[in-house]
């Protein structure tokens, strides 16, 4: 209640007496889990209301642990779930009317660049040994570049990146300046799915060693990605190499900026200084390669040129391609038989696949900020993530892969993806941290699309996008 | 003589006659609720509009600044969305123009008196019923090349070799885009029109074909002047809608391939949603808002003077 950044007068002797005696009876009743909170938080809230994403961020993994987190903080937690769209609308509109109705919203990282001063700042908190528990907190368990692409922000520079490193600091992120917004729930990263059937068929393999000279397996680089993919395109079969993502929306960036990340450029596509980096050699080159698997290669079914997520997800699974890029598992259809493995997205210098992630934050307006942290702190810890798993949490803590890699049941359940995932997260790279990034990404996949579909090549295509991401860049106030 | 006189007297200059004390306030009083909505669900939303419009309004940070003409000179100077605009007048034009053509020609057939027209009556008022939404996510897995019914069909039945790739090239798109537009409100035309015929008199027409009037000629001279007024109503509501028309065009195309199906909804949507820029968003509303009152000032010349036809 003392806090500082509740912003609220201090205590008078008379109410700080009242305060303890409060607190101190208070905790005789709690649980262990929720006595680490009660020294700086005089009243338990009956409930808490938290805003979630529907299927993004699978609000079924919340839900699993709901009654966990009752039972262990006595504490009515509201779940409101709402699809993408509507959930960003949602939380924007409760911050910009300084509402106090949900203590605890879901961040996707492209959003959280105009929520620094609405977004309640939680480094204090978690230096704050009575209002952390350290076995649930353990911060260093989080993927590094989860949790620093995540949540580590500068207030009054949100567009900066935390100059990463491999150690989770809050004490060094607070004295560069940055601080920690939240902690990070759900971690989506681009991973490649095969049919494992067609995979180890022994005609395939036997095939394609006669062919290409090689054992048949999953493509590790690109130019190996592109040699398979051409090997399974067999369209009088119905059958094509692999899905590609080139129609028009967010879905063609992200395939562009992994390419761009694995060819040796800068993922992010546009640097902290505001530099248009995926305008480069790097560039050119990715988007080339990416152009050549469709019009050249053609190893992706026709229509690919407007195919979005959903329309990936469809084609792998009616049968129609042997493998497919996406950021969830995937799932045959009844009358295709056969089974399913996971890779890393190839590298060509390097591996750098598109991760989008989600953070558990608490509304600034809360009146329940400190119990919020703790349900935050609960809900992205070691064992809710490892529980969430069998709902297909995709988690951000190391120790939850590792469960989930030993884990049979998991296995038999969603094969290797979560070892590939993991492994993916490690490497993955985020968003520039743009205000306007809904503008610059469509600028961007406006030149990707058009180049995949033959109406520009990809360098004047490139570097027309990298003159109007500059004209945008300049509108938003960010250059001159 | 009095009596004559007074009925001679132009009405203008005809006495009114004298209200009752209170009547005026009755009146106010009876029209206050219908006022309040009013001013509550209409003017004072567009007051705020145009005030935002000259503010740089930043709802999630330090409030709002004013800002001049800042914002028109933004949207007005962005060369995306003069294309938006032509695209939507395009679209506009090219969706009700068929819709009316084609409605018509359904009234036609379903005015005709057969014991079947009740069913399929009942059968073209189907696409009404699906939400546009709904119409756009069942168009885009019908003209999937890999996937969908429509190529494999017209393969199938040896109308085309290859698949098209219906919403990865321009011409394409569009005619997708229009074709889901005409399917879901051609239906909605032609009731319309379809009541228009019913209420026809047949005196004019028995007339025409005592005088030997050809059907095309019973059609032309009789038939359609006399549904001018449906005509015209038909039109002026189609063409509001067609004007508003996002959810469909944002499932089926999301204003691709590149920017070619891009509409004026889905800017004023990405700005004002997307990236939540306030100003420029209202300001490309009032911008939008004043185009499409000008247009519809004019349609609603054509529905007026079309439906003198009516009064008389």
């Amino acid at each position: 209640m003392t806090r500082k950044t509740t912003g609220r007068p201090q205590l008078t002797r008379r109410q700080a007496l009242i305060s303890a005696v409060g607190t101190a009876a208070t905790a005789t009743i709690l649980p262990d889990g929720a006595r680490a909170a009660t020294s700086a938080i005089p009243a338990k809230p009956a409930r808490l209301n938290m805003l979630y994403a529907t299927v993004e961020a699978d609000s079924d993994a919340i839900k699993l642990a709901l009654p966990d987190f009752q039972r262990e903080f006595g504490i009515a937690l509201h779940l409101d779930t709402m699809p993408y769209d509507s959930l960003q609308q949602k939380a924007f509109a409760e911050l910009a009317s300084q509402s106090s109705y949900y203590d605890i919203i879901l961040v996707d990282t492209p959003w959280m660049p105009a929520l620094t001063r609405k977004i309640q700042p939680i480094t204090d908190m978690l230096l704050d040994s009575s209002l952390t528990n350290a076995t649930t907190l353990d911060i260093q368990d989080f993927i590094p570049k989860v949790f620093f692409d995540t949540c580590v922000y500068k207030t009054d520079a949100s567009y900066l990146h935390w100059p990463g490193a491999e150690t989770i600091d809050p004490r060094a992120i607070k004295q560069a300046g940055f601080e920690i917004y939240g902690l990070p729930i759900q971690a989506n990263a681009l991973t490649v799915a095969y049919r494992h059937d067609l995979f180890s068929q022994p005609a395939e393999q036997q095939a394609y060693k006669a062919k290409i000279g090689k054992p048949l397996s999953p493509p590790g680089t690109w130019d190996e990605f592109a040699v398979t993919a051409s090997f399974f395109t067999r369209p009088s079969k119905r059958l094509w190499g692999t899905t590609l993502m080139a129609g028009a929306g967010d879905w063609a960036t992200d395939d562009f900026k992994t390419l761009l990340a694995c060819f040796g450029g800068d993922g992010h596509m546009v640097n902290d200084k505001f530099e248009t980096v995926f305008n480069s050699p790097q560039g050119v080159s990715a988007l080339s390669f990416y152009v050549e698997l469709i019009r050249k290669l053609k190893v992706v079914p026709p229509g690919t040129t407007a195919a979005s997520w959903d329309t990936a997800a469809t084609e792998f699974g009616t049968g129609l391609t042997a493998m497919s890029m996406n950021y969830h598992t995937e799932t045959l259809s009844g009358n295709v038989h056969g089974s399913i493995g996971y890779a890393m997205v190839p590298k060509k210098v390097q591996h750098g696949p598109h991760f989008g992630t989600w953070m558990l934050s608490v509304n600034s307006y809360s009146t329940n900020k400190q119990w919020a942290m703790q349900a935050v702190q609960w809900f992205t810890g070691k064992d809710a993530q490892a529980k969430m798993l069998t709902t297909q949490l995709h988690p951000t803590r190391r120790s939850a892969y590792a469960i989930a890699t030993q884990d049979q049941t998991l296995a038999g359940k969603f094969g290797n993806f979560y070892d590939v995932l993991g492994k993916s997260l490690e490497v993955g790279v985020g968003r520039p941290r743009l205000t306007n990034y809904a503008d610059v990404d469509r600028a961007i996949w406006v030149a990707v699309n058009d180049a995949a579909r033959g109406a520009a090549e990809p360098a004047p295509a490139l570097h027309r996008a990298a003159g109007e991401v500059a004209r945008l860049l300049k509108q938003a106030g960010y250059t001159h | 003589m009095a009596a004559i006189a007074a009925r001679l007297v132009p009405t203008k200059f005809a006495r009114r006659p004298r209200r009752p004390i209170g009547t005026g306030a009755l009146a106010w009083g009876l029209l206050a609720p219908a006022l309040v909505i009013l001013l509550a669900m209409t003017i004072a939303p567009t007051m705020y509009l145009v005030g935002a419009s000259f503010q740089h309004v930043n709802l999630l940070g330090t409030g709002s600044t004013f800002v001049g003409f800042r914002n028109y000179l933004e949207v007005l100077s962005d060369p995306s969305i003069g294309w938006s605009a032509a695209a939507t007048l395009l679209f506009v034009a090219l969706a009700v123009g068929i819709e009316l053509l084609l409605g018509l020609a359904l009234a036609l057939l379903l005015s005709r008196k057969m014991r079947e027209i009740n069913l399929l009556t009942a059968l073209f008022v189907v696409p009404l019923g699906v939400a546009p939404v709904v119409s756009a996510l069942v168009f885009r897995v019908l003209l999937n090349p890999a996937y969908g019914w429509l190529d494999w069909y017209l393969q199938s039945w040896g109308l085309m070799g290859n698949p098209v790739d219906w919403l990865s090239q321009p011409v394409t798109a569009w005619i997708a885009l229009i074709g889901l537009d005409v399917w879901q409100w051609t239906p909605f035309v032609a009731l319309i029109l379809l009541a228009g015929l019913q209420g026809i008199p047949s005196e004019p027409k028995e007339a025409a074909v005592v005088d030997g009037a050809s059907p095309i000629a019973l059609f032309w001279y009789v038939t359609l002047p006399l549904l001018r007024p449906f005509i015209a109503i038909a039109l002026v509501l189609r063409a509001i809608e067609a004007f508003k028309t996002f959810g469909s065009v944002w499932i089926l195309t999301a204003g691709g391939p590149g920017t070619s199906t891009e509409l004026i909804t889905l800017d004023l949507y990405r700005v004002a949603l997307q990236d939540f820029n306030v100003g420029a968003a209202a300001a490309l509303g009032i911008c939008f808002l004043l185009c499409l009152s000008v247009v519809m000032t004019e349609l609603l010349n054509v529905l007026g003077r079309n439906t003198d036809i009516l009064e008389d």
